[in-house]
């Protein structure tokens, strides 16, 4: 018998094969809608997800989302590390008003929201779950546009800080949320309460872990090193396996690891110019994934209430942000633009919708259903409304890099 | 279309000119936050001069008229904290240095300004090159002829200035070897330079009339001059310096030019001549390149010796003019750092030297700034 070198006909592709289709589309789509329409390139990652998604194509299913679950986790948690870099604690001493202007944009637009819910009969349990998660701004949109402008200013600045402490609120908020339930579903009070302290607490640990483990780096690196990268990715990786098996939220920590790092060294921590690249690919399988989780049954059924949700979501981190706007030191042209560029709801929303799924079903089920036509949306429009804020305040920098 | 009248001044009043850099707290890199500081600057509600310049990264402080040194530290340090107290509001740094350590020239935004736009249209990139940071002095002067012969009087000591002054080691990323690299973008305009060898303010005059005959310049501002007649004020002013790291050795060089105003107006130890200026473009080149180490060549004798030694003599020729106008602890301050070698280009080089990264050089100069 004569040896069977031939592959089988037709031949079997692995999963790879897909991947490597997705990484080659997605990149041209959003060097195409960066080019040819002039908007950011996650758009493009986000529509070719969309478009290969179950609701049109079908190339991926949810299944292989989940499966692809680390991807999304690592791109959002060396942003979220990258993000809380960002924030300096310093600042909000000699200019309390950014604090102000924070608490105001998120209270309002959880209670906007949670009021719009209630209107349309929703339960407060209900309406608190999804208003908490509109609280944040996608920190993933915020962070990419700006880097793919370069961006630079008052507005970037405070887009950045507002941003973290939006998501550090939502998180907390939403994790105390499915601790009432606990309470509400299995009349277990003791876990109501432990349950998110447990969360909060195992956070803080892992994150002043990561910040320490980030210090002897940056001691023993040069953080512009390849070498340096690649140890920076590792440490991300096992933050995040930590955080799996002692299951705690994986967002949390890497902000708040990053928040720790800059206020115990307030030497500027440039990024290692290698994450550029594989945080690049990273980047664009996070945007196609969470664009894939949208179906269009999913935009149907939030349909109206999804656009009237996000109206008033818009509105009140508008009205918070003009609160105390002026008084913090911007002009009503930063205003207008920071209040628009908080728009973006990506993918901390997906992740902590799945969370509440994960632990209550049917519950969990009604809630994504809403908070995943609102990501339909605000995928394409987030990204938009960034650049077009940045590019409104004259913050971007063009030339060659 | 002559030249203005020449105003009534204090003779040996100061007036001190500081431009300043503003970058961001997260890379250092310059940030375009000019217009974000002067609103918050008037929200402060203090009456202070500071100005915008050329491109967005830069701004302009500015003393009133001082009587002596101590006048001039404690005007310049109420604006600094000013400043200070609004950078921090904004998350910005404030900062001094004859040039940025690492900026990009192409990434400079022109402040939206008639006068910058129309400098902007004519120099093409220049004007965005024109991103670096410098310190003026002025001089008050009894009458015109008086103040061009201060002025041609001044431009022996061009290289003292300059490398006391020198914190301009770093451009565009790299070491340029210089200790002032500033001057080298300032040459590249074509009405830099020094002033013309005249005398008396009626010479003045017929000379600026027929510059401006030519269409080439309209108004002094035109004229980019290392030593410069401001007649609205009646001061010469000296253009050279760069901004120091710290308002203190502002101060201290601004008293250092006033002694020597003092001294050339009380005893003319000379009279000006066209060939004093022989020399003048190499030694300006030494002072830029070497510093205090650099090769001064006497314009009378053309004997060489290292600009630090002809600032130690002059140190001594002046002491009375400076005891007099209460400048010699700021002189003597000088002197000692003369001495010791020591400028803010040596400080940012060792700044350099221990961190291997300029963006914490610049967050060292903030930090300068501010002390």
């Amino acid at each position: 018998m004569v040896f069977q070198f031939l592959p089988a006909w037709p031949p079997q592709f692995s999963e790879t094969m897909r991947i490597a289709i997705v990484l080659v589309v997605a990149g041209l789509a959003g060097e195409g809608v960066a080019r040819l329409v002039r908007l950011p390139r996650i758009s493009g990652y986000s529509l070719v997800g969309l478009l290969l998604g179950p609701s049109l194509f079908g190339w991926f299913s949810a299944a292989d989302v989940a499966s692809l679950r680390i991807v999304i986790d690592l791109a959002l948690a060396l942003l979220l590390f990258e993000l809380g870099i960002r924030v300096d604690l310093r600042w909000f001493r000699a200019n309390p008003w950014i604090l102000a202007a924070s608490v105001a944009e998120a209270c309002l637009a959880f209670i906007g929201t949670f009021t719009v819910l209630r209107l349309m009969g929703a339960t407060p349990g209900f309406a608190a779950a999804v208003a908490a998660i509109a609280i944040g701004t996608s920190p993933a949109v915020v962070m990419r546009v700006a880097a793919e402008l370069r961006a630079e200013g008052q507005v970037t600045q405070r887009l950045f800080v507002l941003t973290a402490l939006n998501v550090l609120y939502s998180v907390v908020l939403s994790k105390l949320i499915v601790g009432g339930m606990h309470g509400v579903f299995r009349s277990d009070w003791m876990a109501a309460v432990l349950h998110p302290v447990y969360l909060l607490a195992g956070s803080l640990l892992v994150g002043t872990v990561l910040a320490l483990a980030f210090r002897l780096l940056r001691r023993s690196f040069d953080l512009a090193d390849e070498q340096a990268a690649a140890v920076l990715f590792g440490l991300l990786l096992l933050a995040l396996s930590l955080l799996q098996a002692l299951a705690l939220p994986t967002m949390l920590a890497p902000l708040l690891a990053g928040v720790l790092v800059r206020s115990w060294d307030r030497r500027p921590h440039l990024w290692p110019r290698h994450c550029g690249t594989a945080g690049g690919m990273l980047v664009i399988l996070f945007f196609v994934l969470t664009g894939v989780t949208l179906t269009g049954k999913d935009i149907a059924a939030g349909g109206m209430a999804a656009l009237a949700l996000i109206a008033v979501r818009l509105l009140g981190k508008g009205a918070g942000v003009a609160l105390f706007g002026p008084r913090s030191g911007l002009s009503l042209r930063q205003t207008l633009a920071l209040a628009l560029a908080l728009l973006p709801m990506s993918g901390v929303a997906f992740l902590l919708a799945e969370d509440i799924r994960s632990l209550y079903p049917e519950f969990g089920a009604r809630v994504g259903a809403v908070v995943l036509s609102m990501i339909a949306v605000l995928e394409l429009v987030g990204p938009i409304a960034v650049q077009w804020a940045l590019k409104f305040t004259k913050e971007t920098k063009e030339g060659p890099r | 279309m002559g030249v203005e009248g020449f105003a009534d001044s204090r003779p040996l009043t100061l007036g001190i000119e500081l431009e300043l850099q503003l970058v961001n707290s997260h890379d250092y890199d310059l940030v375009g936050a000019a217009p974000d500081l002067l609103r918050d600057l008037e929200r402060q509600k203090l009456k202070m001069d500071v100005k915008p310049e050329m491109t967005m990264s830069m701004i302009e402080m500015a003393t009133g008229v001082c009587d002596d040194y101590n006048d001039a530290l404690g005007q310049l340090t109420e604006i600094r904290d000013a400043l200070v107290t609004s950078a921090d509001r904004l998350n910005i740094g404030i900062c001094g240095g004859g040039t940025h350590a690492f900026q990009r020239w192409g990434e400079r935004k022109i402040f939206d300004k008639e006068r910058f736009n129309y400098l902007s249209e004519l120099y093409g990139y220049l004007a965005k090159q024109f991103t670096i940071f410098g310190q003026h002095v002025h001089i008050g002067c009894p009458g015109p002829d008086v103040a061009l012969y201060v002025l041609h009087g001044l431009s022996r000591y061009i290289p003292h200035f300059i490398a006391m002054s020198a914190s301009s080691p770093f451009v565009q990323g790299d070491d340029t070897g210089f200790q002032s690299a500033r001057l080298n973008s300032v040459f590249a305009f074509p009405l830099s330079g020094r002033a013309p060898f005249v005398e008396t303010w009626s010479d003045f005059g017929r000379y600026f009339e027929k510059m401006a005959a030519t269409g080439v310049v309209k108004t002094m501002k035109d004229f980019y001059w290392d030593i410069r007649p401001k007649p609205e004020y009646g001061t010469v002013e000296v253009r050279v310096m760069d901004t120091p790291l710290t308002v203190k050795r502002a101060a201290q060089i601004a008293a250092y030019i006033q002694s020597l105003a003092r001294y050339l107006m009380v005893e003319r130890p000379f009279r000006p001549v066209e060939d004093d200026y022989l020399v003048y473009t190499f030694n300006r080149f030494q002072a830029c390149r070497f510093g205090y180490s650099g090769t001064y060549v006497d314009p009378r004798s053309h004997e060489h010796r290292s600009i630090a030694e002809d600032m130690l003599q002059t140190f001594e020729r002046i002491e009375q003019h400076a005891i007099e106008l209460h400048a010699d602890g700021a002189c003597r301050a000088l002197r000692d750092d003369v001495v010791a070698g020591h400028n803010d280009a040596s400080q940012l080089r060792a700044a350099w030297r221990t961190t291997r990264a300029l963006p914490e050089v610049v967050q060292g100069q903030c930090d300068r700034w501010r002390a």
